[in-house]
C-alpha cells in the first residue's frame, strides 16, 4: 500500500502546488454552481410535475432514473477507457515510473486510481443534483442521500475497472495511439446513432393529439424492464427500492454492486499483473508510418500568397487532417449540421395557428441567431485551440523570421474561408427550406457576412491570449479559462447584433406586409441601429486581434 | 558577427543573465560554458529572437534584434537542445516548409533539401512522419532545417545531444566546414571535450555572468593554470568564482 501511496504522491504534490489564479478559480466556480443549481431546479420541478400525473407520474420517474443511470454509466466507461489509456500507456512519466523497483500490479492500481478518480469526479458531481431531486419529491430519509453517494462510488469503481481491463486487453492487439482514436471516432459515432434515432423518431409528435395512440404504445415500451446484469439496473433498483421502501430488494441489489465491484478490483488486478507490462513495452515501440513517396510542391491554387503565407497554410492543412481526432469532430459537425437542416425541413409550418409567412420571416431571423451559435460552438473547437496546437513546436514560429501578427492573421484566414462557406450554405439552405422573403435572406447573408469574421477573430484572437501549449488534447482547450471568455464574449456579441437588428427588421418587413410608408425619422433608426451592428463587429475584429497579439508576443517573450 | 552590450535578463527576482558583455567575430565559432541553471539556455534564447531581454542590446551583423527582430532572425539558424517538430509533417515536408518561411528559392529546393537529408542520414526515412523519428533524427533534422537557408549565423544549444559517434563526427566537421565559409557559430554546451576540440572562442557563465573568456590559452592564463584541459580549467574558475561570491558580503573576509 505504501507503494501505491509514494506513486500518487507527484500527482498529490504536483495538484497542492498548482499556483491557481483566483479570479478564473471564482468564474469557473460560479458557472459550475450556476449549472449545478440549474440542473437541481429543472430535476426537482420535472419530477414534482410528473408526481402531479395520476399513475403515469411514477412510471415516468422511474424511467427518468433508470435513463439516468443507464447514461451515468455509459459515460463513466466511455470517459474512463480515454483517461485509463492515457494514464496507463501514453503519460510521459511513464518510462521513469516503470523503471522503479515497484512490482507492475501496484503501479497499475495507482495509475488506475488516478484515473478513476479523474474520469469520475465531475460525473458524480452532476449526477447527484437529480438523485437529491429524487429524495426530496419522494421524500427519503437520511439514509437514502447515503445510499446514492455509495451507489455512485460503486458504478464508478466497477466502470473505471471496466475500462482498465478492456484497455489492458486491447493494447496488446492494437497500438495505444491508434486506441485513443478509434475510441473517440467510436463514441461519437454512438453519440450521432442514439440522436439520429431520437430524431427520426420525431418526439414532437407525442404531443399532437392525432398522434395519441402511439404515445400510449411508447407507454408500454416505457414499462419494459432493462437487462438485469448490468451494474446500472442493480444501482437502479437499489435507489428505487430505498424510496419504495422495499428493503429486501435494496440490499439484494446492493450487495451485488458492492460484490461485484470488489471481485473486480482482484480480477482486474490478477490482469494487470499478467499483461500490463506487456501492453506498456508494446507501447514503447516506435510507430512507423510508411507514406507514398511525393515530393511536397505548392498548390497553384495558392500561388497568388507570399511564399511564408503558402507555407503555414499548408501546413496547416496537413496537419489537421493528417489527425484523426479532428477527423472524427468533422464527421459530428457535419452530421450536426445535416441534422439542423432536418430540422427545418420537418417544421409543421402549415400546421401552426399564426400566419404562414410571419412565422417563416420570424424563424429566418432567429436562424441568424441560432447559426451564429452553430458557428461558435465550431470556432471554439477548431479556430480556437488553433494557435495551443502549435504545442511545444512554437518555437519554430517564434524563431522564423515572421512577425507573430503575421502569423495570427494567416491563422484566422484558414479558418475564415471554411467557416464563412460552412455558415453562409447552412444559413442559405434552410432560408430556402423556409420559403423566406428575399429581403430576409439577404438580411440572413449579410448580417453572416458580418457576424463570422467577427467570431473567428475572437477565437483565433483570444485562443492566442490564452494558449496552452502543453495541453496534449485540443478539445480540451475551448473548457479552459479563455476558452469560457470566448464564449461568453461570443454570445454576448451574437445577442447585441441580433437585438440591434430586431426592431429596424420588424418596421421594414411589417411596413412591406401591410404596404405602409417608413418616416424619415424611422429610416434614421434603422440606419443608426444596422450601423451601430457593424462598427461593433469591425471594433471586435480589431480589438480581439490586436489582444491576441500582443498577448501571445508577451507571453512568448517570456516563455522560460 | 554577433554582439551583446550589457544584456540582462531577470525571472522575477532571480537575475538570469547579468550586463552580458559578448562580441564573436564573424566566422567563429564560439562556445558558450556554464554550470546548469548559469543563463546559457537564456542567453541562447535571447539570442535566437525567442525570449526579449530586460535590458542590454543584441548586435546580430550590425541589425538591433529588438528593432528589426524579422531581418534579423532571417540571418540566424537556431537549433534548440530539445526537437519537438510538427509530428504530422514529413520530414521532407517539414524542410519545404522551413525553405517557404525563409525565402529559398522553390526551384533549387529539393536538390538542397535532398543533399541536407542525404548528408544527415535521413534520405530513407524523407516521406516518413516525423512522429516515428527517434531523438536523434528529430534532432538531425532541426540541424537540416536550420542550415537549409544558408544563415550567416547559427545558434546551437546543446548540439550533440541525441546523436551517435558518427553524427557527432559529421556535425562537427560541417560546423568547421561552414565556419571557415564565414559562418558564425554560437554555441552552448555542458560537453567541454566537444567545446575545447570545436570552439575558437570560449565563455564561461555563472549565475548569469561572464566570468571569463578568450581562447583555451587566455583561459588557461585567467585560471593561472599553465596546463591541463578546458575541464580542469573550467572547474577551477568556476570554484574561484563561487568563493569569491560567497565571500564578497562578509565584511572583513577576502578571498
Amino acid at each position: 500500500m505504501n507503494d501505491i501511496l509514494t506513486l500518487m504522491t507527484p500527482r498529490l504534490l504536483s495538484f497542492r502546488n498548482k499556483k491557481g489564479n483566483t479570479a478564473r478559480l471564482l468564474l469557473l466556480g460560479i458557472i459550475g454552481v450556476a449549472f449545478w443549481g440549474g440542473l437541481f431546479a429543472v430535476s426537482l420541478r420535472l419530477l414534482s410535475y410528473f408526481q402531479s400525473i395520476e399513475e403515469l407520474g411514477n412510471i415516468l420517474a422511474w424511467k427518468l432514473l433508470s435513463m439516468v443511470m443507464v447514461i451515468y454509466f455509459s459515460l463513466l466507461v466511455f470517459s474512463s477507457i480515454l483517461t485509463a489509456l492515457s494514464k496507463l500507456f501514453l503519460s510521459k512519466d511513464l518510462l521513469l515510473v516503470h523503471a522503479m523497483p515497484v512490482k507492475t500490479y501496484k503501479i497499475f492500481c495507482a495509475r488506475w486510481i488516478e484515473s478513476a478518480v479523474d474520469s469520475s469526479w465531475t460525473i458524480i458531481i452532476f449526477t447527484l443534483p437529480v438523485l437529491i431531486s429524487y429524495g426530496i419529491v419522494f421524500k427519503a430519509g437520511l439514509f437514502f442521500y447515503i445510499l446514492i453517494l455509495l451507489v455512485l462510488l460503486l458504478l464508478s469503481l466497477i466502470a473505471s475497472i471496466i475500462s482498465a481491463v478492456v484497455v489492458m486487453v486491447t493494447v496488446i492487439i492494437i497500438p495505444p495511439g491508434r486506441i485513443k482514436s478509434v475510441f473517440v471516432f467510436l463514441g461519437l459515432l454512438l453519440f450521432l446513432l442514439l440522436y439520429l434515432a431520437f430524431r427520426v423518431v420525431r418526439p414532437e409528435r407525442l404531443v399532437d393529439p392525432e398522434a395519441f395512440e402511439s404515445f400510449l404504445s411508447y407507454l408500454k415500451i416505457l414499462q419494459t424492464p432493462s437487462a438485469p446484469y448490468l451494474p446500472s439496473t442493480w444501482a437502479f433498483d437499489a435507489i428505487q427500492a430505498s424510496l419504495t421502501g422495499i428493503t429486501h430488494t435494496l440490499y439484494l441489489n446492493f450487495s451485488l454492486l458492492a460484490a461485484c465491484g470488489g471481485a473486480m478490483i482482484f480480477i482486474s488486478l490478477i490482469i494487470a499483473d499478467a499483461i500490463y507490462m506487456k501492453g506498456v513495452s508494446k507501447s514503447q515501440t516506435a510507430r512507423k508510418t510508411l507514406r507514398k513517396p511525393r515530393v511536397p510542391q505548392n498548390p497553384r491554387v495558392l500561388s497568388f500568397l507570399p511564399m511564408h503565407v503558402q507555407a503555414y497554410v499548408i501546413k496547416e492543412i496537413k496537419v489537421f487532417f493528417r489527425d484523426q481526432t479532428q477527423w472524427s469532430q468533422i464527421f459530428l459537425i457535419l452530421a450536426l449540421i445535416v441534422i439542423y437542416i432536418y430540422n427545418f425541413k420537418v417544421l409543421p409550418l402549415e400546421r401552426a395557428p399564426i400566419k404562414t409567412v410571419y412565422l417563416q420571416n420570424i424563424l429566418a431571423f432567429l436562424n441568424i441567431g441560432l447559426a451564429s451559435f452553430v458557428l461558435t460552438a465550431i470556432t471554439g473547437r477548431f479556430a480556437y485551440p488553433a494557435v495551443s496546437l502549435e504545442g511545444e513546436a512554437f518555437w519554430i514560429v517564434a524563431s522564423s523570421p515572421i512577425r507573430l501578427k503575421t502569423f495570427l492573421w494567416i491563422k484566422y484566414f484558414i479558418y475564415f474561408v471554411p467557416l464563412l462557406i460552412l455558415t453562409e450554405g447552412l444559413i442559405i439552405a434552410t432560408n430556402i427550406l423556409l420559403q423566406v422573403s428575399p429581403f430576409m435572406m439577404w438580411l440572413s447573408i449579410i448580417t453572416i457576412l458580418f457576424i463570422v469574421p467577427t467570431v473567428v477573430a475572437l477565437g483565433i484572437g483570444l485562443g492566442a491570449a490564452y494558449p496552452d501549449f502543453n495541453s496534449e488534447n485540443a478539445a480540451q482547450a475551448i473548457t479552459s479559462f479563455g476558452g469560457l471568455i470566448f464564449m461568453m464574449i461570443a454570445a454576448v456579441y451574437i445577442t447585441a447584433v441580433i437585438s440591434l437588428e430586431a426592431g429596424p427588421v420588424y418596421r421594414i418587413f411589417m411596413s412591406g406586409i401591410y404596404d405602409r410608408s417608413i418616416h424619415m425619422s424611422q429610416w434614421v433608426w434603422i440606419f443608426g441601429a444596422f450601423t451601430l451592428a457593424v462598427l461593433i463587429s469591425i471594433f471586435t475584429v480589431i480589438f480581439s486581434m490586436t489582444y491576441g497579439v500582443r498577448r501571445l508576443t508577451r507571453i512568448s517573450r517570456r516563455m522560460e | 558577427m554577433i554582439e551583446t552590450k550589457n544584456l540582462t535578463k531577470r525571472y522575477g527576482s532571480l537575475l538570469a543573465v547579468n550586463r552580458l558583455n559578448l562580441f564573436v567575430p564573424k566566422g567563429t565559432i564560439f562556445g558558450f560554458i556554464g554550470p546548469n541553471g548559469a543563463g546559457k539556455t537564456t542567453t541562447i534564447k535571447m539570442l535566437a529572437g525567442l525570449i526579449e531581454p530586460d535590458d542590454g542590446k543584441i548586435i546580430i551583423r550590425d541589425m538591433d534584434i529588438r528593432q528589426d527582430p524579422e531581418k534579423a532572425k532571417q540571418q540566424i539558424g537556431f537549433i534548440p537542445d530539445r526537437p519537438y517538430l510538427y509530428e504530422k509533417l514529413t520530414g521532407l515536408e517539414f524542410l519545404k516548409f522551413t525553405a517557404d518561411l525563409y525565402g529559398v528559392e522553390p526551384s533549387g529546393f529539393l536538390k538542397k533539401a535532398e543533399s541536407l537529408l542525404d548528408m544527415f542520414s535521413l534520405i530513407d526515412w524523407k516521406n516518413e512522419l516525423i512522429e516515428a523519428y527517434s531523438h536523434g533524427m528529430k534532432q538531425r533534422l532541426i540541424m537540416s532545417a536550420a542550415i537549409l537557408h544558408d544563415p550567416k549565423i547559427i545558434i546551437v544549444d546543446e548540439p550533440m545531444i541525441g546523436l551517435d559517434p558518427a553524427g557527432i563526427k559529421m556535425v562537427k566537421n560541417l560546423f568547421r566546414e561552414l565556419a571557415d565559409s564565414g559562418v558564425t557559430f554560437f554555441i552552448s554546451t555542458h560537453t567541454l571535450s566537444i567545446a575545447q576540440d570545436l570552439c575558437d572562442k570560449i565563455g564561461i557563465i555563472q549565475k548569469g555572468r561572464l566570468i571569463a573568456t578568450g581562447t583555451l590559452d587566455d583561459l588557461k592564463i585567467q585560471a593561472h593554470a599553465s596546463s591541463g584541459d578546458l575541464e580542469s580549467v573550467f572547474l577551477k574558475l568556476t570554484r574561484e568564482e563561487s568563493f569569491h561570491q560567497g565571500y564578497s558580503d562578509v565584511p572583513g573576509v577576502s578571498p
